[in-house]
């Protein structure tokens, strides 16, 4: 389990994480949302005990970071893809980070083995590619076995197959009831892997629940088409909805149930030849929470 | 299992990362090739003056002389010990070191233990080799010293260690400056711009401040009796450990301060 309470991050005068309150639980896999900039990278840093909290702290199985007595073995972490010296083998590299933990070097192998790269154990890892260094990466997180998992936009780089890959690896950590935070600033992305999921945005908590609960939370809309589309445009804005016109002659209509909408018709005489309820998808609520809190808009949307 | 990393494993850690990287072998490899290499062109180069340049008999250091390559090696070891450091942050690897071992002090500890083992190897064979070799070129027609002379033996095993704690400021350099540039530049400041802008102050203050810088240190260390105003080896040995030592010291604060 990973806690943080009242975390606040400053740099000079860029607030990165201001009060951020955060339980993330074990079993689950929690996506960590947020557009570029919202301090998820911060948050995990602090987690992982590389950057010192302005307020606030950030624990881990109930201990600070650096009060874990065999890190590797509780906390895995994969913070930036090939953050590693080029000169040196993937295998010397995890063989160096084992050494520090006193996890036996065959545990190094085993970790090649379940990254699928024993073949270029040897090779230096300036001659791989960004997806095999974020393989190697995953290793390096795995290599203590830990309970809790930490991965910092990990399909950053990999190819179809090795994002089909890492999901399926996050779920089965889970399902090792492992705790495993996995941040992304692309929905579409957790919506398919993560079960919990918290988005923040300039280093506040937007909101967090459930896949399911966030989009049964979203207001969905409802997609109308009659035989008179000013009547029904005039009668469905008395009855307190927002109209909108959708294409080939379609309203959207916010505000109201397609029940209540079907009446509003009725009563007024206007025949419908569809009605359709609209969910938000996840996507469209992410853009909708994180409209106000993008630090780098377009400007446009 | 005890598993609690203790500075024994971590030091092993350094030294797998140490030694798995072509940069130290480079280094290493550099260090000796400059000293040896330097000290036989040096010492050749006297060997057939001597006869025709009677006025350099004067004060002759036969052990000084045959340790001139230390002037060019020095740049080399600060150079490896700086990267050890360097390097970390520039790939971002620091983060993994640090996450493995969050009590930043024994990193920076197990890091200067394998340098100073290192260097402390390489050193010392690099300037018994280069003594022998040197007094084995003036045999014959240039006088020569022996290491069973106990100052004779100080110089040379001092040059190596000269060389060492050069490595040891190049070290804490990386750490205080996390950039490779920024440290050579420093680096070389310290060691040849310091006694060039000394040389352009009143002869009293030369002979006061220029005793401090580190190359006059290790012509004290080197030498079987010390250059005119110059500190004696033993204390020159002290005044360069100290630097060394409060740099680290610095470099030590500054780790477990900032932010990685």
């Amino acid at each position: 389990m990973i806690a943080i309470e009242h975390l606040t991050k400053r740099y000079r005068k860029t607030v990165a994480v201001d009060d951020l309150d955060l339980v993330i639980q074990p079993g689950v896999v929690t996506g960590f949302l947020g557009p570029n900039g919202s301090g998820k990278s911060t948050t995990m840093r602090v987690i992982m005990g590389l950057d010192r909290p302005t307020r606030g702290r950030a624990t881990v199985n109930g201990r600070t970071y650096h009060d874990l007595r065999d890190p590797l073995r509780e906390v895995g972490a994969l913070l930036e893809a090939k953050a590693i010296n080029p000169g040196r083998s993937a295998r010397n590299h995890l063989r160096a980070l084992a050494a520090s933990n006193k996890i036996p070097f065959s545990r190094v192998d085993e970790v090649l083995e379940f990254v699928g790269l024993t073949s270029v154990a040897t090779k230096r890892v300036g001659t791989f590619s960004l997806g095999m260094g974020q393989r190697l990466g995953i290793a390096a997180a795995l290599l203590g076995d830990p309970g809790i998992l930490l991965f910092d936009e990990p399909v950053n780089g990999l190819d179809p197959e090795g994002i089909r890959w890492i999901r399926d690896l996050f779920r089965s950590l889970a399902l090792e009831g492992r705790t495993v935070f996995v941040s992304s600033h692309l929905m579409s992305e957790m919506a398919v892997t993560a079960d919990q999921i918290i988005v923040i945005g300039k280093g506040h908590l937007i909101t967090q629940g459930s896949v399911g609960d966030l989009t049964a939370a979203a207001k969905g809309s409802v997609v109308v088409r009659g035989n008179d589309r000013e009547r029904l445009e005039r009668v469905l804005s008395a009855g307190g909805a927002t109209v909108e016109v959708a294409n080939d002659d379609a309203l959207r209509v916010g505000g109201l149930t397609a029940e209540a909408v079907g009446q509003l018709a009725f009563d007024h005489g206007v025949v419908l030849f569809e009605l359709t309820p609209e969910r938000a998808s996840l996507e469209e609520v992410y853009m909708a929470l994180t409209s106000g809190s993008v630090e780098y808009g377009s400007g446009a949307s | 299992m005890s598993a609690h990393p203790t500075l024994a494993s971590v030091i092993r850690s350094e030294w797998i990362k140490f030694r798995s990287v072509r940069s130290s072998i480079l280094g290493v490899a550099i260090t000796f090739v400059l000293t040896i290499g330097i000290g036989a062109i040096i010492t050749a180069s006297i060997r057939t003056h001597w006869t025709s340049h009677p006025e350099a008999h004067i004060g002759f250091d036969p052990v000084t002389t045959s340790l001139g390559g230390t002037l060019f090696a020095q740049f080399a070891v600060g150079v490896i010990g700086a990267l050890i450091v360097t390097s970390e942050y520039s790939t971002g690897s620091i983060r993994a070191t640090l996450a493995a071992t969050p009590r930043r002090v024994e990193v920076a500890l197990a890091k200067l233990a394998v340098l100073v083992v290192s260097l402390v190897l390489v050193s010392e064979a690099a300037v018994l080799i280069t003594f022998l070799m040197g007094q084995a070129i003036y045999s014959g027609v240039v006088p020569t010293a022996s290491l069973s002379n106990s100052s004779v033996l100080r110089a040379v095993l001092f040059g190596g260690l000269y060389l060492t704690l050069l490595g040891v400021v190049g070290m804490a350099l990386g750490w205080l400056l996390r950039q490779s540039a920024a440290c050579i530049s420093v680096f070389t400041s310290l060691i040849l711009v310091l006694p060039i802008v000394t040389f352009l102050l009143p002869s009293s203050w030369q002979n006061a401040i220029s005793r401090f810088e580190p190359s006059t240190l290790g012509q004290s260390m080197e030498s079987v009796s010390p250059p005119a105003h110059a500190f004696s080896a033993g204390t020159a040995l002290l005044v360069l450990s100290l630097y060394a030592v409060v740099l680290m010291v610095a470099a030590v604060t500054v780790l477990t301060r900032r932010d990685a």
